[in-house]
């Protein structure tokens, strides 16, 4: 029974607002990831859980035991820090054994455990070193490795990957996500990189603002964002949010259901489901191109706004050129530009 | 391509730098050598009969006599005991009250903690001799005149102790604390096992301060004492420059040696430690 559940929580200091009225459930055995931009709450939500703050209203339960007043400890839980917390006096052996001595747990119990880890993590060379004779990914097992000992369900963890450059990131997080589901631990992973939750994750919160802006997999934020700030922060290049003016909406004239013509709109589009069309596409100027390899970015204007389209392979357009474009209905998400919520096509799209 | 004849701009800037670095490095053996020519006529008078002690000649005599005679003028083994304990004490008291007291201004918060710390740092801009009278009064008080810990007790809440870990402990990343706290270690545990180890250095430097400045320490000391029993090495020392016995340059440069060597020996073995840790620790 580990399931992590917030019920109306806020946090404040002073009278800055940090967290308001938090309501989720981690189920057991899941990956959950809060994610969004730097100051969103993100890593406060996590403290909270973790114990390391306390909330200014509201509970927080993991399993059927409710842990808002109790200290760290009590809370059965292990957290990985954004800049892994090994003590540089300590070599890797005690780094990773440091809580199990904490809790006094026996000698041969603690070896045994010691060994396990170092396999699952491949440190068994390294166990004499001090931390600062480690690369920055042994340095992340080792860190990885005092979460594992704990044997505790629930496993929190704060940006653990931002230090590392790309391509050891990458395999890390296939190393945390596997050694989650092959643990079983319930993990609350918090990151402000949407390719990292994307991938790894089995639940995604999006949070702006200290509030939620959209708790669901990463295929519910991705096709069916509930906000434009969330398909925005979803996706590589970013969906395209355009404002209805009269270009615009000669451009997309046959694709916007006039049920809700009347109301001020934001319009959505995925770069990568823009089409080029020889005929019967609107006509927009190419301001820039850029080839990535396997996709080429278009950045086009009309009029006053610019949005990207995404192909695939490689095209090859002269800035100031026009093109034809053009998207069909399923993938226009439509947005109140009021408050930013989706507003849903009837009959239209998934 | 070779360049043009004449001094480039880049070449004028090497010379430059050549320049000023030997100036910096002719200025560092101007105030080394300063430092150590008292020392050399220590060690030379201190090994040479007297009268050789104001006239150097190469192949002057040694002699073992000015220590010997020294030796026996006074109770220098007492006298060392007397100032191995004092530093020992000192330091020791020094070590938990600055820990217990720079802990709390680095991680705690509480009421009048700024007032309190400006307090501390108010001592540090006061002179000890100041205090030389209230203190003598305080200690004659307690009872306590002429007695070792008598000597000590003004220095143990050290202001610079307390400010040097303040600092030291406040460098310490909080999420090593955190990573602590989420183990369970308790607020004790937490600076026994993360505060302490990784401040290391700094104790390391402000041990050999401390124990440099009380065993050199004599205003004080020959205030409050007055017998053998209590008297450091610094005061017995004293008793050699007085005018009644007479100034035997030989006699006091032996007893001068005798009473730095502990120090120095220490110092030359552990130089590279020392060094690192002032580097360390930001003390230079």
């Amino acid at each position: 029974m580990s399931a992590i559940t917030l019920t109306d929580v806020c946090k404040s200091w002073d009278d800055f607002e940090a967290l308001k009225n938090i309501n989720f459930t981690c189920e057991e055995g899941k990956l959950l990831v809060l994610l969004g931009p730097s100051g969103c709450g993100k890593s406060t939500t996590l403290r909270l859980i973790a114990g390391l703050e306390s909330p200014t209203s509201g509970s927080i339960r993991i399993g059927d035991r409710d842990v808002t007043n109790l200290p760290p400890v009590k809370r059965d839980i292990s957290m990985v820090f954004q800049n892994y917390a090994l003590f540089p006096h300590l070599n890797v052996a005690e780094n990773i054994l440091f809580g199990l001595k904490a809790r006094k747990v026996n000698k041969a119990e603690q070896e045994k455990r010691l060994k396990d880890a170092a396999g699952i993590l491949g440190l068994d060379i390294f166990l004499g070193r001090k931390p600062a004779q480690l690369s920055g990914g042994q340095r992340q097992r080792v860190a990885l490795g005092r979460a594992i000992v704990a044997h505790v369900p629930v496993c929190l963890m704060d940006e653990p990957l931002s230090n590392l450059d790309a391509k050891l990131r990458q395999e890390m997080r296939q190393e945390i996500r596997s050694l989650q589901q092959r643990l079983g631990m319930t993990m609350v992973y918090v990151t402000h990189d949407q390719v990292e939750a994307m991938t790894i994750a089995d639940k995604i919160i999006l949070m702006k603002d200290g509030g939620i802006e959209q708790h669901g997999t990463p295929a519910e934020l991705y096709n069916k964002p509930a906000t434009a700030f969330t398909g925005n922060f979803i996706g590589n290049p970013p969906m395209n949010i355009l404002k209805p003016t009269k270009e615009m909406l000669s451009l997309c004239n046959t694709m916007i259901p006039d049920s809700v013509r009347g109301e001020k709109l934001l319009i959505g589009v995925r770069p990568e489901n823009i089409e080029l069309r020889e005929e019967d596409g609107c006509e927009v100027t190419v301001v820039a191109t850029e080839y990535l390899g396997a996709d080429t970015l278009i950045t086009c204007r009309v009029k006053e706004q610019t949005f990207i389209l995404s192909r695939q392979g490689r095209l090859v357009f002269s800035d100031g050129e026009t093109i034809k474009v053009g998207w069909s209905l399923e993938h226009t998400h439509l947005f109140n530009s009021a408050d930013g919520k989706r507003i849903e096509l009837q009959g239209g799209g998934k | 391509m070779t360049p043009p004849a004449g001094l480039g701009s880049s070449q004028l800037e090497i010379i430059t730098m050549k320049t000023v670095k030997g100036i910096e490095t002719l200025g560092a053996w101007i105030l080394g050598a300063l430092w150590f020519l008292p020392v050399v006529f220590a060690f030379w008078s201190a090994f040479h009969p007297a009268e050789y002690s104001t006239n150097f000649e190469l192949f002057a005599p040694l002699t073992f006599d000015n220590f010997v005679r020294a030796w026996g003028y006074a109770p220098f083994p007492r006298y060392l005991l007397n100032t191995f304990f004092l530093v020992t004490m000192i330091l020791a008291a020094q070590f938990v009250l600055c820990t217990l007291a720079a802990y709390s201004f680095a991680r705690f918060n509480f009421v009048g903690k700024n007032v309190l710390f400006a307090l501390v740092l108010l001592q540090l801009m006061i002179m000890p001799e100041v205090l030389l009278v209230e203190n003598y009064r305080t200690i004659s008080s307690m009872g306590l005149l002429d007695t070792i810990p008598a000597i000590g007790f003004p220095y143990m809440a050290s202001a610079f102790g307390i400010f040097l870990l303040r600092q030291s402990f406040k460098t310490i990343p909080n999420e090593l604390v955190e990573a602590a706290q989420v183990e369970g270690v308790s607020a004790i545990g937490i600076l026994w096992k993360v505060y302490v180890p990784l401040a290391r250095s700094t104790y390391i430097a402000y041990g050999l301060v401390s124990v440099s400045y009380h065993w050199n320490n004599f205003l004080w000391p020959l205030v409050i004492t007055q017998s053998v029993n209590s008297r450091p090495l610094t005061v017995g020392l004293a008793i050699f420059g007085a005018p009644e016995s007479g100034v035997d340059w030989s006699i006091i440069t032996a007893a001068t040696v005798m009473t730095m060597a502990p120090l120095l020996i220490a110092f030359i073995l552990f130089q590279r430690q020392f060094v690192q840790s002032f580097m360390h620790s930001g003390i230079k």
